[in-house]
């Protein structure tokens, strides 16, 4: 997290932190786990009551950032969701949020955002289809028929999808995009539930038949979606990015812990330079981790023209690294490591979902050298 | 070349808001630097000591220097600024070990006769400084130095053998490591000396590379080296506390940041507007491979690196201003560099092909000449994870000083340093 926090932002962060420690601790977690959505919506609404859903919404329509940087202070949400391996749609629910709170109609918003924002509601964000994560691979067609809008197509891994109040669909309308946004339970719709590698992070595929909307119910212009499909998905990825930070760094201070509290052959295990080497490579990719998302986060919030890149930089930087990192510590704790009885397996199992979901590292490489002009 | 605001004037009211300095920076830059071309080939030390004499000239050498020492009396941070803004210049990075790594230990621990007669030429790049730090025997266990200097009347003199040391071709003075008291624990007993490398004692050897090109690094012969007492630097017997700062300002300056911040200009140019692989994607062109899905993965993957390199620099240097971080932040970025490094090569390799290893006599490739070549350059990879306190050294201290991770055991901070050598002398 940024090194420069001023107080409001440092004090949101705390009580962040203390609502999740005294209301969602990891052994809640595991509880959630056997639960159908895996996540309680009364605590949801607790957690909007803190503000985890107003930061990105604009103050007029009921929102407000704390420092004026709504995308670096929904970071720290979002990485004390990783240290704790949290449950809730805070991403797609915040993405959707934001996405309406710039391009909804009035009507839309007045409808959707008071119950969005008080956690009453929470929404989905469907951009993926079978093919994968690229706007340009979607299939799902949205067509305009007089004031209505038809949509048809499949959707798939949709992050909260069978728990969502609403879904913000990403379909084409001839060359461009469309965002349309669909109550979850409307006549067409078709939820097939799923589980994921996560505990209670649950993704389900949607598909749409012939669903038949107003056109008030698209968000924007119809086949004008692109560039909102892109910063949704940039902020996305910035968050996704800060939630892994949150896992690596929360892993790391068990494990840390752990290596001075271990003995073997007469001393701790952190007293070894082969595991003490390895441990200090550990808080550079931490670090750097930390330093790509938070730079992540400030070029969306500055509009930085180069935000593109610089989101997938950290995208790519922290997906991998974010693996790698916890199955080190894995290796580091030794056979307790490969227990279900740790949390450690909670932290890798959301750092490899992440990994896979918004597109992989090797995707984001292949925008970057896009981006370089090669 | 126009002249700007002098170092004087810049503090004379309240230390400059870096905003203002920013834009002051940015003036005087274009309208007395050249622009760099990441292909234009490396700054050498003759127009190196140009620039640096521009800079001094215009109040922006030693920026966070005292101006009574020819500084501008600013801040480290707005070194950093000045880093930023210079990311497009040539810049004199020859002379970031004299500038950026010995002037600020002289800063630090010099006399007041040491600091006013050298600084303000070192800053303006009239004297050269380089580390006479290893020797022969070992780098990495630096206290462990042979080299003696001894107190005969008002004079110290110096017997021993120095080597690796960068740019002895150039230099006026080295900062020499010596023993002064060889029978109490090694750390103990080291003094630190100004020594000036024309002395009719001092024989310079060159060392070839392996890249076979100009030799750039040095051996020493400390043959009855006399010194005014005044040459000390620092106190008698705590040349060890002088030594960590000079490692320190070396650690900091290697990764780009601190003094040092602006001389590295790659480093910025990475995460400004350059891609920082510019040489990787040419080999990529070159070989025909830029369209080969592999090569563009690592092309991304140097790429990330340079960015994230320049991240974590700032990270650290915000955290170091404002104290969230504390002690030998450098090392870490040090390490990242050397990790980097190497695999930056491999890079290159890969994407290169077999053009980066065989080519045409004469061919017009736009290298300058052969050590210009990746695959030459490939063969020197590992020096940013050698010099300067290797990658293990680093990693030794991100895990005992930054993490408080337990010392490795030993007794050499106990022993009197007589005694470890009889050690040293029974193993062999
Ligand atoms: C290009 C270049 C420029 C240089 N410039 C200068 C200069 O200007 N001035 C100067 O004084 N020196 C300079 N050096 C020297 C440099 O600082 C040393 O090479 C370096 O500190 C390593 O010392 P060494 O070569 O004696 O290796 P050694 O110390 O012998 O180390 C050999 C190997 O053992 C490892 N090792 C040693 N101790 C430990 C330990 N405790 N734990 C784990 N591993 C360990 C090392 O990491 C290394 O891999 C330069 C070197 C190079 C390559």
């Amino acid at each position: 997290m940024d090194l420069e926090l001023a107080e409001d932002r440092l004090f949101f962060q705390q009580n962040t932190r203390r609502f999740l420690e005294r209301e969602s601790p990891v052994e809640r977690v595991r509880e959630l786990h056997r639960t159908e959505h895996g996540v309680d919506p009364a605590w949801w609404q607790r957690a909007a009551e803190l503000g985890w859903t107003s930061l990105l919404a604009a103050e007029d329509d009921g929102g407000g950032s704390l420092s004026g940087n709504p995308v670096q202070d929904a970071v720290i949400v979002a990485e004390e969701l990783g240290r704790m391996v949290g449950p809730g749609p805070f991403l797609p629910t915040n993405v959707v949020i934001s996405a309406l709170s710039a391009g909804g109609s009035a009507g839309l918003k007045e409808e959707h955002l008071p119950g969005l924002l008080e956690g009453s509601t929470t929404a989905a964000w469907a951009l993926a289809e079978q093919g994968g994560w690229a706007p340009g691979d979607v299939r799902t067609e949205a067509r305009v028929e007089g004031d209505e809008v038809v949509l048809t197509g499949e959707k798939a891994y949709v992050e909260a999808g069978a728990a969502a109040d609403v879904v913000l669909v990403v379909a084409r309308t001839g060359d461009g995009l469309t965002q349309v946004l669909v109550p979850r339970d409307h006549p067409g719709v078709t939820v097939v539930p799923g589980h994921s590698l996560d505990l209670v992070r649950r993704f389900a595929r949607l598909r749409f038949d012939e669903v038949r909307l107003p056109g008030t119910a698209v968000v924007g212009e119809p086949g004008g979606a692109d560039g909102g499909v892109e910063r949704q998905l940039q902020l996305a990825l910035t968050l996704q990015s800060a939630e892994s930070v949150g896992l690596m760094d929360r892993v790391f201070e068990f494990t840390f812990a752990y290596m001075g509290d271990r003995y073997a052959f007469g001393r701790p295990i952190s007293s070894y330079q082969a595991l003490k080497h390895r441990v200090a490579d550990m808080l550079l990719h931490l670090e750097s981790a930390k330093a790509t998302t938070d730079a992540a986060a400030r070029a969306l919030d500055e509009r930085d023209p180069e935000v593109a890149r610089l989101v997938r930089i950290a995208a790519a930087y922290v997906g991998d690294t974010a693996v790698t990192f916890i199955q080190e510590c894995v290796q580091l704790l030794g056979g307790i490591g490969v227990t279900w009885e740790h949390d450690i397996h909670l932290y890798l199992r959301r750092a490899t979902l992440n990994r896979a979901v918004l597109g992989a590292p090797e995707q984001h490489r292949e925008q970057i050298v896009v981006r370089l002009g090669v | 070349m126009t002249s700007t605001t002098t170092a004087g004037t810049a503090s004379s009211a309240g230390t400059e808001d870096v905003e203002a300095f920013r834009l002051r920076v940015r003036a005087f830059l274009a309208a007395s630097l050249p622009r760099k071309d990441e292909r234009s080939g490396p700054v050498s030390m003759a127009e190196a000591k140009q620039l640096q004499a521009v800079l001094f000239d215009g109040g922006f050498a030693g920026i966070a220097f005292p101006a009574r020492y020819g500084g501008a009396g600013l801040t480290l941070e707005h070194q950093t600024v000045f880093g930023q803004e210079a990311a497009g210049y040539r810049m004199p990075t020859p002379l970031a070990v004299s500038v950026a790594m010995l002037a600020p230990t002289l800063l630090d621990h010099g006399s007041e006769e040491l600091k006013s007669t050298h600084l303000p030429r070192i800053l303006r790049g009239d004297e050269i400084w380089l580390q006479l730090l290893s020797e022969p025997s070992g780098g990495s266990d630096m206290a462990g130095v042979l080299t003696r200097a001894v107190r005969s009347g008002e004079q110290w003199v110096v017997n021993g053998a120095k080597i690796w040391t960068t740019g002895a071709n150039h230099a006026d003075y080295g900062m020499c490591l010596a023993r002064t008291d060889p029978d109490v624990p090694k750390h103990a007993g080291l003094s630190m000396f100004a020594v000036p490398l024309a002395h009719d004692g001092v024989r310079i050897e060159p060392i070839v590379a392996s890249d076979g090109g100009t030799p750039h690094f040095f051996q020493e012969f400390l043959d009855d080296v006399e010194l005014p007492a005044g040459n000390l630097i620092g106190e008698l017997n705590n040349g060890w506390v002088v030594a960590r700062a000079l490692l320190y300002h070396e650690r900091n300056a290697t990764a780009g940041v601190g003094h040092g911040r602006g001389y590295r200009a790659e480093a910025d140019a990475g995460a400004a507007t350059g891609t920082g692989i510019d040489d990787l994607i040419d080999l990529a062109r070159a070989a025909g491979t830029t369209g080969d899905p592999v090569a563009r993965q690592l092309l991304a993957e140097a790429h990330v690196a340079a960015v994230v390199a320049r991240q974590v620099g700032d990270r650290v240097m915000t955290g170091i201003r404002t104290g969230a971080f504390r002690g030998d932040w450098g090392s870490l970025l040090k390490l990242g560099m050397g990790i980097d490094a190497p695999r930056r090569g491999e890079i290159g390799l890969a994407v290169g092909g077999t053009g980066a290893v065989v080519w045409d006599d004469g061919a017009d490739d736009g290298a300058h000449d052969d050590v210009d070549r990746h695959s030459v350059k490939w063969l020197t990879a590992r020096t940013i994870s050698i010099a300067g306190g290797t990658n293990e050294m680093q990693r030794n201290i991100v895990s005992e000083r930054l993490l408080g991770m337990p010392r490795e055991a030993s007794d050499d901070r106990t022993v009197p340093f007589r005694e470890l050598l009889s050690r040293r002398t029974a193993g062999s």
